[in-house]
């Protein structure tokens, strides 16, 4: 930073520039675990609305929304992680984000905090987390009070091979 | 000289140029058999003329010379001095292909490769036939070139005059182009005195050059010979004014005078639809000379010191006053160039081109209006979702004038949207013609090289189609047409043996059937073969031998929309790769249409294409199934009943819908949609048909009718269900749309499985 930083400034400073950048997360409840994802991936944050069944769609598919003339997937994250049905509350949210050029939502239990944290306190991931196949967990952040579980979106929601150019198409043409 | 011609001039060359060239393919067949009609061979004429004009503008000389030999050809014919026969009309065409592909060069950006010298050759010796002096064909001069423009006349002052027609956009326009010549000729002036007083040679020649440019745009657009070569000579002088030794200057400036003496009167004429017919090759000739710095030999042009002088020394001729109208050459005041164009009696002037009163286009981007089509759906959700909102408001304990006042503006918006959506829509509807127009010329050339003798008929060629539709239906009609000419019409000497006429017929049957597009094409050929076609399916799999026996005729014939099938024994060089009708049908299924094939041994096939109107925005109905809310398009909606215990039942463990003589196959749509069961579970059957199958649907209720915009549904997370697409309710929520031909289908399929129904069946192949 600069020159004019305080001795504590300095002292984070080095901690955090020896080993790495700062991570901006969204930190988010689904289930007992607490998951994050980096900040610059999520387009917005809604309060649950109504979701649209599609009958004959995989299982953890909730359905579709209208978000503002566009029709978007909704992925159910803790049927994806087979978490069984969540129970709704006030503090579900559908964070819809953009992986591989397609907007995804996908339910949450609920949005912690946005936060920053240093790259050097992520542990890569252990071979088992709570259940989840680790494919999808880029690393685990060790806060001070809790774990943080870092995914990785494009594992999550880009496993399947479609284009984005071809779904761009598809959109324009409705 | 190719730098100063701008892109957008060559864009518009080229979109007029291949708009020319399909109306010269249409037009040439159409000669061949009415090779008397005069008329059809000035238009033919014009066209490749108006090409040649454009093209020697913008200095393209293999293109040029090109179209030069054609167009000396038909003026041999024009003259009756040759034959139209089959021979010259396949030369024409063959030389169409050339330019075409010329054209098609251009836009690549790729080198413009010149005519095959021996079709050249041909064409020459069309035009040489009768004549053993060649018409001078070696370069595009006014002399020349007079000679080849209709109705050539002889004007008072020995210089002729030819009559001149434009295409009504431009014939529109014709006055301001007037004006504009009139006005930049004036500036050109003004420039020459400032140089004759003295004034920078850079300064003035950065003037000539910027109005050579804009009279240079007209003199294109309107594809004007002699004005083309006299904006050249002005951009030429612009050009060399600064490196010109100065005393040739007053030399150069006289004649300037020159060209803009002749401009102005050349304006009145055109202004008239007359063009004169000027030899200028003598005075451009001498013009470089004076240009590149050298002095003009010729003693009496050397010492002119008029326009007119100098004229004619150089060999134009042209009296002071030239035109027959007498209009005066040195006042060009712009009296002819106003809207009122016409100044002699003759009412034909009066409508300078025959078709004053057409319709005024503009061309559009197709982006643009692709836009505006996607903001119109956007509109038309926002409407349904403030129509809602209305209802919901309605319910609320308002004044009663103020629900009024929301009910009648809510139901001026829905008006309205829908006449911004019908009128963007037909902005985009084009005629069939625009495709079927090639249709002629490929059947003359798939008769011509089989040996056949084949008739094409067009019904309904003016039936309107959204462009996309168009444009996604030329390859699968080209593919059928292909095929009815290749394998369903037979040889003369065969169909002579079967009793039927030699010349063999194929249809194209097209017209507006509640929201769809119905193509019919129809041929009285020999029609399918049911055992070759069976066999041949069961050879590759399609299907088993103890399938096919339970086939009807029209079941086995849809087989040849199978990939990978083809029932002609030798692959010929037109069809037979067995990838044809297979792209037909992909095609036709992604505008959402229908393919079907009907065929009688013996007596020919018909191949039926239904597709609808437009893909975006349908009207369906909503109903309600469960907890959720499902769209069927209207189209395919025949009837909705009340199903009882008297016309429902099962046969074999199939559910079935007796509906009067028919008994149609019935879908659970609760259990399909996994919705919950209640006691209002399967209140209505909705009978729906997709080509000629027809299936009931059980719903709980009936909601409403609607404007739904097509939104796709085509990620891996929601595909797969029966669903064609998603779109946006009043209430701002999602509904799925339900996939109709999917439905009927597996319907079909279920059904025919548990007992075969004999009236209502089909096959999905």
């Amino acid at each position: 930073m600069t020159t004019t930083s305080t001795t504590t400034d300095l002292m984070q400073d080095t901690n955090t520039q020896n080993d790495s950048e700062l991570l901006q997360l969204v930190s988010f409840v689904v289930g007992v675990e607490e998951y994050a994802i980096p900040i610059l991936r999520v387009q917005e944050i809604n309060r649950m609305m109504q979701i649209t069944r599609v009958p004959q769609s995989p299982e953890f598919v909730e359905g579709v929304i209208n978000l503002r003339g566009k029709i978007i997937p909704v992925v159910d994250l803790r049927a994806r992680f087979g978490l069984g049905c969540s129970e709704s509350t006030s503090e579900n949210r559908i964070i819809v984000v953009e992986v591989s050029g397609r907007v995804i939502g996908f339910t949450v239990d609920k949005v912690n905090e946005v936060l920053r944290i240093s790259a050097n306190i992520v542990d890569d991931p252990p071979t088992m987390v709570s259940g989840i196949e680790t494919d999808y967990v880029e690393g685990v952040g060790k806060l001070d009070d809790r774990l943080l579980i870092l995914l990785d979106l494009n594992k999550l929601f880009g496993d399947v091979d479609l284009g984005a150019a071809g779904e761009q198409a598809a959109a324009d043409a409705a | 000289m190719n730098d100063f011609i701008d892109d957008s001039l060559v864009n518009d060359f080229l979109t007029e140029s291949n708009e020319l060239i399909e109306q010269l393919d249409v037009d040439l067949v159409r000669l061949e058999t009415e090779t008397g009609n005069t008329e059809l061979l000035d238009q033919i004429f014009r066209a490749l003329h108006t090409i040649k004009g454009a093209a020697s503008f913008l200095n393209l000389d293999a293109m040029t010379s090109f179209t030069h030999a054609a167009e000396d050809a038909l003026n041999k014919m024009r003259k009756g001095e040759v034959e139209v026969t089959e021979h010259v009309i396949d030369c024409m065409l063959k030389s169409v292909d050339i330019i075409r592909n010329q054209l098609k060069e251009m836009a690549d950006g790729d080198a413009i490769t010149y005519g095959p010298q021996h079709l050249i050759d041909a064409l020459h010796k069309i035009a040489d036939i009768k004549s053993p002096q060649p018409t001078a064909s070696s370069s595009d001069t006014p002399d020349e070139s007079g000679s080849a423009g209709a109705a050539d006349a002889v004007a008072p002052g020995g210089a002729q005059v030819r009559s001149i027609e434009f295409p009504p956009q431009k014939a529109d326009v014709l006055p301001f182009m007037v004006d504009d010549l009139l006005d930049s000729a004036a500036q050109l002036e003004s420039c020459i005195e400032q140089l004759a007083q003295g004034a920078g040679a850079g300064e003035i020649s950065q003037r000539v050059v910027d109005l050579s440019e804009t009279m240079q745009a007209t003199a294109g657009f309107f594809d004007l010979e002699i004005l083309v070569s006299l904006v050249k000579m002005v951009r030429a002088v612009g050009d060399s004014l600064i490196t010109v030794d100065e005393e040739l200057i007053p030399a150069i400036a006289l004649r300037v005078r020159t060209i803009i003496h002749l401009i102005n009167p050349y304006a009145e004429m055109i202004g008239e639809c007359r063009e004169p017919v000027w030899p200028l090759e003598q005075f451009a000739d001498r013009l470089e000379t004076l240009l590149s710095g050298k002095k003009i030999e010729d003693q009496a042009s050397a010492d002119a010191t008029t326009a007119i002088e100098v004229l004619e020394a150089d060999g134009v001729f042209i009296p002071e006053s030239s035109s027959p109208s007498s209009v005066a050459t040195d006042t060009p005041v712009s009296e002819a160039a106003g809207p009122t164009t016409p100044k002699s009696d003759d009412p034909k002037s009066e409508t300078p081109t025959g078709t004053s009163g057409a319709e005024q286009t503009v061309r559009v981007e197709v982006k643009r209006l692709e836009s505006l089509m996607n903001l119109v759906g956007e509109m038309v959700l926002t409407k349904n979702q403030i129509r809602g909102l209305g209802r919901t408001l309605s319910d609320h304990t308002l004044p009663h004038e103020v629900k009024e006042m929301i009910t009648s503006t809510v139901s001026d918006l829905d008006r309205l949207t829908g006449e911004l959506q019908v009128g963007v829509m037909r902005t985009r509807m084009q005629p069939l013609d625009k495709l079927f127009g090639r249709y002629p010329r490929i059947i003359r050339d798939l008769a011509r090289s089989t040996d056949k003798e084949i008739d094409l008929k067009i019904i309904g060629g003016e039936t309107e189609v959204d462009k996309s539709v168009l444009e996604l239906l030329a390859d699968p009609m080209v593919h059928i047409l292909r095929n009815s000419a290749d394998h369903g019409i037979e040889m003369p000497a065969d169909r002579l043996a079967s009793g039927k006429p030699e010349t063999g017929t194929i249809t194209i049957n097209a017209a507006h059937q509640g929201g769809h597009v119905r193509v019919e094409i129809v041929d009285n050929g020999k029609g399918l073969s049911r055992e070759k076609l069976a066999s041949l399916a069961v050879k590759r799999g399609i299907t088993t031998e103890a399938q096919v026996a339970s086939l009807t005729d029209n079941e086995v014939y849809q087989f040849i929309f199978a990939a990978g099938f083809s029932t002609a024994t030798e692959v010929s060089n037109l069809s037979g790769r067995g990838v044809g009708m297979d792209v037909v049908r992909t095609n036709i299924s992604k505008l959402g249409g229908e393919v079907h094939v009907v065929s009688t041994q013996g007596e020919g096939t018909t191949i039926e294409i239904t597709i609808p109107l437009t893909v975006a925005i349908l009207p369906a109905m909503l109903v309600g199934v469960g907890t959720s809310e499902y769209a069927i398009p209207i189209a395919n909606i025949i009837e909705i009943v009340k199903p009882d215990e008297s016309t429902c039942y099962s046969v074999a463990g199939a559910a079935v819908l007796r509906l009067r003589e028919t008994v149609l196959p019935l879908v659970d749509m609760t259990d399909l949609l996994g919705e919950p069961r209640d006691e209002q579970t399967g209140q209505f059957a909705v009978v729906i048909e997709s080509g000629q199958q027809c299936a009931g649907l059980l719903v709980d209720r009936l909601v409403g009718q609607q404007e739904v915009v097509i939104k796709s549904l085509d990620d891996e997370y929601t595909s797969g269900g029966p669903f064609s697409g998603a779109t946006i309710r009043e209430d701002g929520d999602v509904s799925l749309i339900l996939d109709i031909t999917a439905l009927t289908r597996s319907a079909q399929v279920s059904h025919d499985q548990g007992a075969p129904v004999p009236a209502q069946t089909s096959i999905a192949v």
